[in-house]
């Protein structure tokens, strides 16, 4: 309730406050007693929501109970004087416990039992006759140590206890046993809710007693009680924590009360009870999680009330409460929410604070209509003096039940008395305080609108209160929100009050910038009075006092004046006002004119200023800053040399700026930062216009490009088509130098390829500090070049790239030549890329420097292809060798160079499972052998397979070429590297060797000799059968076995005889191997391969 | 029916703001401008929920979702009912009607969307218009005309 402003209509506490069921406590001494300090300390401290609903009171002996009121038989004469007594629910609350304890130290075993017994009957005695009337119940706690007794005594205890209840005359539920060793806090718990139940039960009684009355009563005489006892009924049901049914019954009394006859003389009684009740009603149904019934129980209330106005001297009275029943109402909402209970953006307490600031509001218009007489307080007797007994009621007619006033004279000065009060009363405080409870929640309600509408309406009221530094704050922060969102209408609104603000508190600052944008064409002023603005701001200038703002309080003109007068002529003297923030009279578009600038380029600015407002505007000074990475400069804007500048009225002026680049800024960014435009007046005051143009901040508008369809006129440059450009870049001057390249391309794989270039300088000047850059580029087709290629300037030796050389000056039209060398492995184009950089001397600016890349391509191709043949001894081309047999391999060089080579030498390099079939390594076939395109060079190579490895060999060696380019003389040459691919390896357990002959002569015998070779460590059997033909006569064994020993030959002799000419198939032998089989397959291979298929007989011719 | 229209543009600008009132001054003109100010506070939230529902459920309710471009009643005042709608470019619609004059507080749903979608093509031929400038206040008197009488005429 803090938070709240206060009045009259402000709840009682004990409205407000959550009823908790009453319990004393005596007998503890806490003051004495370390134990019961303990145990009372356990009762009262530390109530979290989860403990029962009670309200412990600590009963010394001096606590006397109220007096009970006769019990009354009849109320046939009895006329009740008010609605609600305002002691009623205090004494309940506080006053009579639903159970009083007694706390009594005593153990069962007690030595001093028989006097214990009766000095603790005698203090229930006492507390009962204290209570006495009422219903309270009383129970008895015993606080013993909590030493479980001997098992002989655990009779005694149950005996004593109930000799105890006998003595004390309570029921045995109403005696508890408190042992305070262990577990306090659990005991008091369960004792806590022992209590709570008989307090329960006590205020269950007390319902029935007040239904009894219901019998005894009359609609004519006692409507008031009706309404009496439902809401006490509703009040000890909340006791009891008995929610629904005490809704029900205050629902009754709310009912019972609107059929109560109306008038003037009760209407402040009905209305206010009728407020607790709702606020009871409402705060029932949220706790009861019924938050739309609360809700459409307020609006009723409202909607009931809302015309029963009452006297129309007291009209503000009835704002006034209404405005209180929303407020409370807010806060019963806001305290649901905290708990739990979901707002929405469409309902939530922010709402019923706005409404009770605009019934505030209302309030206020009611006073100053009414209470204009009241200029002071009536003369003593002071009606106000008096107490009342009953809510609601006026203290100068307590009790009074008639509708005519008994003493008019006392009412009319009661009247004035109140009038004079709501006079003096501080409205403005109470709607701020209600609108700022409603703008922190429209604001944690996702309404950031609502809530700026609302702190206007806030500020409109520190503007009433004369608090115009706090007004002048929040409408300076709204008034930014609306301009941004270009509701130039509530802007316009915010900026006119925040002006007279500004004016009335005379601060200089912010009534130049208040003023500034009110000349914007966006804003509208009363009375459509720019010019007076104008003056205004002239005015200041010239450390003149402005004229006031219109619509001003006239109690603040004079006070104005003085501020003025006191602030003209002192600081601040330069006002610096950030143009871009606000809308204004001056827009300022400023634009580079190219994109880039090179170093000894002009570069130049174009700046275009529309004045909106027609006025002519002398400016003294206009200045444009422009930064780069490194440093900000200002340069002056001129109007053709001019320092200050005339604008006239809705035109568009162009200005040039043009200033030359700082030779460190090559290759930076320039932006441009400020353009700033000085009034001054020749006196000592200055208004700086700051247009601040920031990198990040997007454009005005969201569509650029719409701007174009703006029509703007020639005449104003199209001023609302221009796109502002405010960055360039600088980059270096242009070069002037020239590369020549001479090479012979293709470069041919693995050479080292020379390029020679030449630098010619076509400066006007001499160049110096010349420096040249090699590097490889990367290309799609040729990525990372460097991890293959080398680059060098000198033939033969890798250098690191990039390769950097100094070459220093070079002369007017003179040359630079050098040769770079290119070797690469991979067969794609290179790209070389050649930067030179130099610093040149022109006229006005020394040392200036120049880069420029030239890029070369150079093709690569392969310079030839090998391919690979593998032939028997007899050139009989083979697939598959045999360990220890020899073959040829027969490497076919293909040359694809388009340039004439020149074989130096080859190399068969064989792995490891290979030799030479040579003892040692023979001389190359094809050494020293020029070839040209096309050519294919044929080596040849003998081996032989050393062993059979586990895998057939992937190749069977690599094949060295040295080479170099036929043009070549200097005696570098290129070694070429080829893998030649494999061939299949077997073993067979014998060799044959056959002296075949190619070519026979007809008719003429020929001696063969076959000779087997075991390879074995085991003798081979082979049955071996002659294939004849009809072409040969041979002799020797046809058919027969042998035995090849191990390690051992074994020879064979035939004698063919060839019978006919051409070319003939001769006998064979073959072979079948006896006993094992596996063998078979290789020897049968082995024996085909040895034996020819065919051989050439020569005729004979008879001479 | 309504008391006053307006076009709000998707930078929340007003673009159009029309009102027939009893009283025709700054007051009358300041509080129709808070109450569709104010409006947009719930117009955003709803769009701004609607959009995260959309994102939950499938592309094909999304699509579903937003063809109804009319939003229904905003919110309600003592005095006035909120209605609002918003198209497919986030050009917003608002329609105030005056719950304390008969015609306003008895008007249907369906009479509200009907008028938000006349005004809706109204606004469409109004930026057809190769003069105006799309983002700018619609200052055509043909317009104005029309989304009078669209105002009056349910009355």
């Amino acid at each position: 309730m803090a938070t709240q402003p206060s009045d009259y209509t402000e709840f009682p506490p004990e409205i407000i406050l959550k009823p908790l069921a009453l319990i004393g406590l005596a007998g503890l001494d806490t003051v004495n007693n370390a134990i019961h300090k303990t145990i009372w300390d356990a009762f009262s401290n530390n109530r979290r929501p989860d403990r029962s609903a009670v309200k412990f009171k600590l009963l010394n002996n001096t606590f006397e109970f109220p007096v009970v009121k006769p019990k009354r038989n009849s109320y046939e004469w009895y006329m009740p004087k008010g609605i609600l007594k305002k002691n009623w629910i205090p004494k309940r609350v506080s006053l009579i416990p639903a159970l009083v304890v007694i706390f009594y130290d005593m153990e069962w075993n007690d030595p001093q039992w028989n006097e214990k017994i009766i000095e603790c009957a005698s203090r229930v005695q006492s507390i009962r006759a204290a209570v006495e009337g009422h219903a309270t119940r009383v129970a008895v706690v015993v606080v013993q140590s909590g030493l479980s007794p001997p098992p002989s005594e655990y009779m005694l205890g149950a005996e004593r206890a109930q000799a105890l209840c006998s003595a004390c005359e309570i029921q045995s539920k109403s005696l508890f046993v408190l042992p305070h060793s262990d577990h306090l806090m659990g005991y008091i718990i369960r004792l806590e809710n022992a209590f709570y139940d008989i307090a329960q039960n006590y205020y269950h009684h007390e319902t029935k007693n007040i239904k009894q009355h219901r019998d005894h009563l009359n609609k004519t005489t006692h409507h008031y009680l009706f309404v009496r006892h439902q809401f006490k009924l509703g009040f000890l049901n909340e006791l009891k924590q008995d929610l629904s049914t005490a809704h029900k019954h205050y629902m009754h009394a709310y009912n019972n009360l609107l059929e109560t006859r109306q008038v003037d003389t009760n209407i402040h009684e009905i209305r206010t009870v009728a407020g607790y009740i709702n606020y009871k009603l409402c705060k029932l149904l949220f706790a009861l999680n019924l938050a739309r019934d609360a809700i459409a129980q307020l609006k009723s209330h409202i909607e009931r009330y809302k015309n029963r106005i009452g006297p129309s001297e007291l009209l503000f009275e009835h704002y006034a409460w209404i405005a209180r029943q929303y407020s409370a109402f807010g806060e019963l909402f806001e305290e649901a929410i905290r708990v739990g209970l979901p707002g929405i953006q469409s309902q939530h307490p922010g709402f019923y604070y706005q409404h009770a600031a605009q019934f505030t509001v209302k309030r206020r218009q009611a006073m100053r209509s009414v209470c204009c007489e009241a200029q002071q307080y009536p003369p003593p007797p002071d009606p106000m003096e008096g107490i009342v007994e009953f809510y609601g009621q006026r203290p100068w007619r307590p009790g009074r039940l008639s509708a005519d006033p008994h003493d008019p004279q006392k009412e009319q000065a009661a009247i004035l008395a109140l009038q004079y009060n709501e006079r003096i009363f501080n409205h403005s405080a109470m709607i701020i305080s209600f609108l700022s409870s409603a703008i922190s929640q429209f604001k944690t309600f996702h309404s950031p609108r609502m809530r700026k509408q609302l702190v206007v309406e806030m500020a409109n009221e520190y503007y009433y209160s004369a608090d115009y530094g706090k007004a002048l704050t929040l409408l300076s922060h709204m008034l930014w929100d609306y301009r941004k969102e270009k509701w130039w209408f509530l802007a316009s609104h915010v900026l006119n009050r925040a002006l007279q603000c500004a004016y009335i508190s005379a601060k200089i600052q912010d009534y130049l910038q208040l003023s500034i944008e009110a000349l914007s064409k966006n804003i509208r002023v009363p009375n459509n009075d720019k010019e007076r603005i104008f003056k205004n701001i002239t005015s200041v200038l010239n450390l003149d006092i402005p004229t006031p703002e219109p619509d001003i309080p006239a109690s603040s003109q004079g006070k104005a004046l003085e501020m003025w007068g006191m602030a003209i002529d002192k600081e601040p003297y330069v006002v610096n006002v950030d143009m871009d923030t606000i809308a204004s009279f001056l827009e300022v578009k400023t634009t580079f004119r190219q994109l880039k600038y090179r170093m000894d380029d002009i570069i130049d600015v174009e700046i275009f200023v529309r004045l909106t407002y027609d006025t002519v505007l002398e400016i003294k000074t206009a200045t444009l800053t422009v930064c780069t990475k490194t440093e900000t400069i200002e340069i002056p804007i001129t109007d053709n040399g001019n320092s200050s500048i005339k604008l006239e009225g809705c035109s568009v002026k162009k200005f040039l700026c043009k200033f030359k680049s700082n030779p460190h800024d090559n290759g930076s960014e320039l932006s441009i930062r400020n353009v700033s435009f000085v009034l001054d007046s020749s006196r000592k005051r200055k208004i700086v216009m700051n247009f601040k143009i920031e990198d990040n901040k997007s454009l005005p508008t969201i569509h650029p490009e719409l701007l174009h369809f703006i029509l703007s006129p020639k005449s104003d440059y199209e001023f609302d088509c221009i796109v502002p450009l405010t960055t360039t870049s600088i980059i270096s001057r242009e070069c002037r130098l020239s590369v020549g390249i001479d090479n012979a391309v293709p470069a041919l794989q693995g050479e080292w390829f020379p390029t020679n270039f030449t630098i010619t300088n076509n400066e006007n000047n001499l160049v110096y500090d010349m420096t040249i850059v090699l590097s490889l580029v990367s290309s799609p087709d040729n990525t990372n070049p460097e991890a293959v290629t080398e680059l060098s300037f000198k033939r033969g030796e890798p250098q690191p790239q990039p390769l950097k050389l100094c070459i220093g000056n070079v002369n007017k039209a003179s040359t630079y030549f050098n040769t770079f060398y290119i070797k690469t492995n991979r067969t794609a184009t290179a790209t070389v890329q050649i930067k030179v950089s130099y610093n040149i001397d022109l006229n006005d600016t020394p040392k200036l420097e120049c880069i420029k890349d030239f890029t070369t391509k150079i093709p690569v191709i392969k310079p030839f292809e090998v391919t690979t043949n593998f032939v028997t001894m007899n050139f009989k081309p083979v697939s598959k060798c045999f360990v220890d047999d020899p073959f040829i391999v027969m490497p076919q060089i293909k040359i694809l160079s388009p340039w004439d080579i020149l074989i130096l030498d080859t190399e068969l390099e064989t792995v490891d499972c290979f030799r030479y079939a040579d003892d040692k390594k023979p001389q190359s076939c094809i050494s020293n052998l020029q070839v040209a395109e096309k050519n294919v060079a044929s080596d040849a190579i003998c081996i032989q397979a050393k062993y059979k490895p586990k895998d057939p060999p992937t190749r069977v060696g690599l094949y060295n070429i040295k080479w170099h380019r036929k043009s070549d003389t200097d005696g570098h040459f290129v070694m070429s590297s080829t893998a030649l691919s494999g061939i299949t390896i077997d073993e067979c357990p014998i060799s044959i060797v056959v002296n075949y002959p190619e070519v026979v002569d007809l008719q003429t015998s020929v001696p063969l000799k076959c000779t087997l070779i075991g390879n074995t460590t085991t003798p081979i059997r082979l049955s071996l059968s002659v294939e004849g033909t009809d072409a040969y006569m041979f002799s020797g064994y046809k058919k027969f076995s042998v035995t090849v020993p191990p390690k051992d030959k074994i020879e064979l002799c035939y004698n063919i005889h060839p019978l006919v000419a051409g070319n003939t198939i001769p006998p064979r032998i073959r072979a079948t191997v006896l006993g094992e089989n596996s063998r078979q397959e290789v020897i049968k291979e082995m024996f085909d391969k040895t034996f020819p298929q065919n051989i050439f007989v020569m005729p004979k011719y008879n001479k | 029916m309504a008391v006053c229209v307006a076009i709000i543009g998707k930078d929340n600008s007003p673009l159009y703001i029309g009102g027939i009132g009893n009283e025709s001054g700054t007051d009358n003109e300041l509080s129709r401008q808070w109450l569709v100010h104010t409006a947009l506070d719930a117009l955003e939230e709803r769009l701004a929920t609607t959009n995260t529902s959309n994102t939950n459920t499938s592309a094909n309710a999304a699509r579903t979702d937003l063809r109804d471009l009319y939003l229904g009643l905003l919110y309600s005042t003592d005095t006035h009912k909120i209605y609002g709608y918003v198209t497919n470019t986030r050009i917003k619609l608002v329609l105030v009607t005056s719950s304390t004059s008969p015609s306003g507080s008895n008007i249907r749903d369906a009479e509200v969307r009907t008028a938000l979608r006349r005004l809706h093509a109204l606004y469409a031929d109004a930026i057809c218009n190769p003069f105006h400038l799309p983002g700018d206040q619609i200052v055509s008197r043909k317009f104005d005309k029309q989304v009078k009488s669209l105002m009056m005429n349910n009355v």
